[in-house]
């Protein structure tokens, strides 16, 4: 059955579809066919639009941008804060011996390339790598190899100590995983930049620059998954040996595509799988949000304690989470106070999935879980744990703000930078969107990190988000 | 209005493109998705711009029908297995119910080890007492044998903590997850439940050792003893509550401390210690 191109309103977009496609038998009906069908099949119509949606492209691209910046920020700033007690985390003067952690993974099936040696230097080496990939994977750098290493490198640190992790790491260990899955490099990355300075070589007719590193990356990393798989060291689990030799070989498949018939159907196969595995992630990781909060709020209700407005005393005067005492007496001295924010915060946490159908309550809830989570961060001394929560609340942000926020962010970064001796304003210029703004797709994408300094909507007017 | 030679494929790809002439189409209702241009990390768009927007943009109308019948074959796996997952991870955090009794096992299966999550938070009550852990040592050293007070490790944690904007996880996690993974795997009458149960003791005597070790008692730690002194915090001012915060002890029993609890360093220097002792240097303590 073929899917007819969805009929709208520009009949002619949609009939030129089918004759265009190079090769392929015209897959467009014929005008009067598909007005007929406009008109009695509405249902069908919703339907193929639906699926040449999510198959046409990736949703949410500034959501899961922020995403994943958020996550590689957590872990990379995690990482260098706990520099100086690494080896007592999860190196060789762990408490957690490495013979503990053989004798506990064994039986659990968990995955951690620390676990096939106990040298210092390839913990050191592991350790440096998981630094790196993290930066690369905040800066969208060849994210889809980054993406891999980066979960490569939490599961590894994370599954070497698993006593020393808390909900914090919980949450980025899930992400990690998710976020490979994800297209998410499509803005605001050093690789949206490259894309779009190739756009712009083609458009002025040149031919395009041979790609060195991710060859050359495909091709280091390609032996390291075979030995490892060879001599068994992917963990226990079938699944994650699939998922890393699917992503090298689909590497490859990709490159040979672009090779070899950049405009053929195989390519465009290609971009709908990645485009379906990438929507099918990001319901995930709302899902995941979403069960985050509602476990959270739904085993609250049951407590006593939450019941009686009282909770949030408690906490306040353990030994482990009052890293500022004096304020931590000050907000559990006022009875209301407390009542207050302990039934707030089981409402919002219940209510939260609930919201996702209204915009506007959803954004009010949103920010009061933002200011929730910068409340606990500070008071409770849980910063980490908190900035990995804003970072997956983030994934629910509304398109339009996200854009403003990365239209600052450019803006913000040039007036730094021109204010630096010796870097003219003209730099700036060619990685702005300050081209021509008719020129081509690669306009005002070319600033990946927030184009024009006006916010673009995307045609959409108060911006298109995810839900509602 | 129509710019692209193919008209692009989709319209919402179309609208989502708003180039200068067509920003008067800015109040149609346009998914949020990408220029063609930008599309993945590897795209490597080759030939013109309107080429590349045709090949990454397409979707399933550009493809012929055994490429379709592909993609939607993919399409299914893709959506199953994401159900599935949403399902699973559901079941895995939820009360036990109807599901979870019958195939308990297969939720595991799935979750474990790496989808395994407890958003438990404070729930359902938040902890209500400090919980903590006392340790102290039998040492042997130029005047013989004796035995230490007890040394708060808890509050050591807790200074290190008061403070800090970023406390440190070996500060925060180490001593307290370290002691919950015991108790949970020993009974009332402190016996190991099987092979976790080894593990933790392993683990709390190595976290003592290396407190202990950071600072000099005169000699060599031979054996220690560990307990936990459960205090429930005071209730509310505004609370007419009555409840006693006296400390509630756990003992454990006497360790005899092997060369296995001892934190790296220190087992390298007494083994060096101990060569050097065969060889007849003296050492000054």
């Amino acid at each position: 059955m073929t899917i007819p191109p969805p009929t709208g309103s520009q009949p002619t977009g949609s009939q030129s579809t089918g004759s265009q496609s190079a090769g392929s038998p015209p897959v467009g009906a014929p005008r009067s066919r598909s007005g007929a069908r406009s008109r009695s099949g509405g249902l069908g119509n919703g339907l193929a639009h639906a699926l040449q949606r999510i198959t046409a492209s990736a949703l949410g691209p500034y959501q899961s941008a922020v995403v994943r910046i958020g996550f590689a920020a957590t872990y990379l700033f995690f990482l260098l804060r706990e520099l100086p007690h690494r080896h007592e985390l999860y190196g060789p003067d762990s408490p957690w011996h490495w013979d503990l952690a053989r004798r506990l993974t064994d039986g659990n099936e968990a995955f951690s390339v620390l676990l096939w040696t106990d040298s210092t230097l390839w913990f050191e080496a592991v350790y440096a790598l998981s630094l790196l990939s993290a930066a690369a994977l905040l800066l969208g750098w060849r994210t889809r190899t980054m993406s891999v290493l980066f979960m490569v490198g939490v599961l590894s640190l994370q599954n070497r100590s698993i006593f020393m992790g808390d909900g914090g790491d919980n949450v980025i260990h899930l992400m990690a995983i998710y976020l490979v899955l994800t297209r998410c490099a499509q803005v605001w990355s050093l690789d949206a930049r490259r894309a779009a300075r190739k756009a712009e070589r083609a458009a002025a007719g040149l031919a395009p620059l041979r790609d060195v590193v991710g060859p050359v990356l495909w091709a280091v990393l390609g032996p390291v998954l075979m030995g490892a798989t060879l001599m068994d060291g992917l963990g226990g689990t079938w699944w994650l040996t699939a998922l890393l030799w699917t992503l090298w070989l689909s590497a490859a498949a990709w490159w040979a595509a672009n090779r070899y018939a950049p405009h053929g159907e195989p390519r465009t196969l290609l971009d709908v799988l990645a485009n379906l595995a990438h929507n099918a992630t990001l319901v995930v990781i709302m899902a995941e949000v979403c069960l985050i909060y509602a476990t959270a709020g739904w085993y609250k209700i049951q407590g006593s304690r939450w019941q009686d407005g009282t909770a949030l005393y408690y906490p306040l005067k353990l030994d482990y989470f009052t890293p500022w005492p004096a304020l931590s007496d000050f907000l559990a001295a006022n009875g209301l106070m407390v009542m207050v924010l302990t039934y707030g915060t089981v409402a919002v946490q219940v209510a939260f999935p609930f919201t996702l159908f209204n915009r506007r309550i959803k954004n009010v809830l949103l920010v009061a879980m933002i200011c929730e989570h910068v409340g606990i961060a500070v008071v409770l001394g849980l910063p980490f744990f908190s900035m990995a929560m804003i970072a997956a609340d983030a994934v629910f942000l509304p398109t339009a703000f996200l854009v403003w926020l990365g239209g600052r962010a450019t803006l913000g970064r040039r007036r730094l930078l021109s204010r630096l001796p010796g870097r003219s304003r003209a730099d700036d210029g060619t990685d702005g969107a300050d081209g021509p703004p008719e020129s081509r797709g690669a306009g005002p994408a070319k600033g990946g990190h927030g184009g024009p300094e006006e916010p673009r909507l995307h045609g959409g007017g108060g911006g298109h988000t995810l839900v509602g | 209005m129509d710019s692209d030679h193919d008209g692009g494929v989709a319209e919402g790809k179309k609208e989502a493109w708003p180039q200068a002439r067509s920003r008067q189409e800015a109040g149609q209702d346009a998914p949020a998705a990408i220029p063609a241009s930008v599309q993945g990390p590897a795209a490597e768009p080759s030939g013109t711009e309107t080429e590349t927007e045709t090949v990454t943009g397409r979707g399933m109308a550009g493809l012929s029908l055994p490429y379709q019948v592909v993609a939607a074959l993919a399409l299914s796996v893709i959506g199953l297995l994401a159900c599935a997952q949403v399902a699973m991870v559901f079941l895995h955090v939820s009360p036990s119910n109807t599901l979870t009794k019958q195939h308990g096992e297969a939720v595991d299966d799935w979750v474990y080890p790496e989808f395994e999550q407890n958003w438990k938070l404070f729930a359902p009550n938040p902890l209500q007492q400090n919980i903590a852990v006392h340790v102290r040592a039998e040492v042997v050293g130029a005047e013989g044998r004796r035995t230490t007070g007890w040394t708060n490790l808890t509050h050591e944690d807790g200074t290190a903590i008061r403070g800090s904007l970023f406390p440190s996880h070996v500060h925060q996690n180490e001593l307290r997850r370290g002691w919950d993974f015991y108790v949970n795997s020993h009974d009332s009458e402190n016996r190991s439940n099987g092979l976790r149960g080894d593990l933790s003791e392993r683990y709390i005597r190595r976290i003592a050792m290396l407190r202990l070790s950071e600072r000099d008692h005169g000699g060599t730690i031979e054996r220690i003893q560990l307990r936990s002194a459960t205090s429930s915090i005071a209730p509310p001012p505004w609370s007419d509550e009555k409840i006693s915060t006296r400390p509630a002890y756990r003992v454990l029993p006497w360790w005899t401390v092997d060369e296995d609890d001892l934190p790296a360093r220190e087992a390298e220097r007494d083994a060096a210690q101990d060569r050097d002792a065969a060889h007849g240097v003296e050492e000054n303590r």
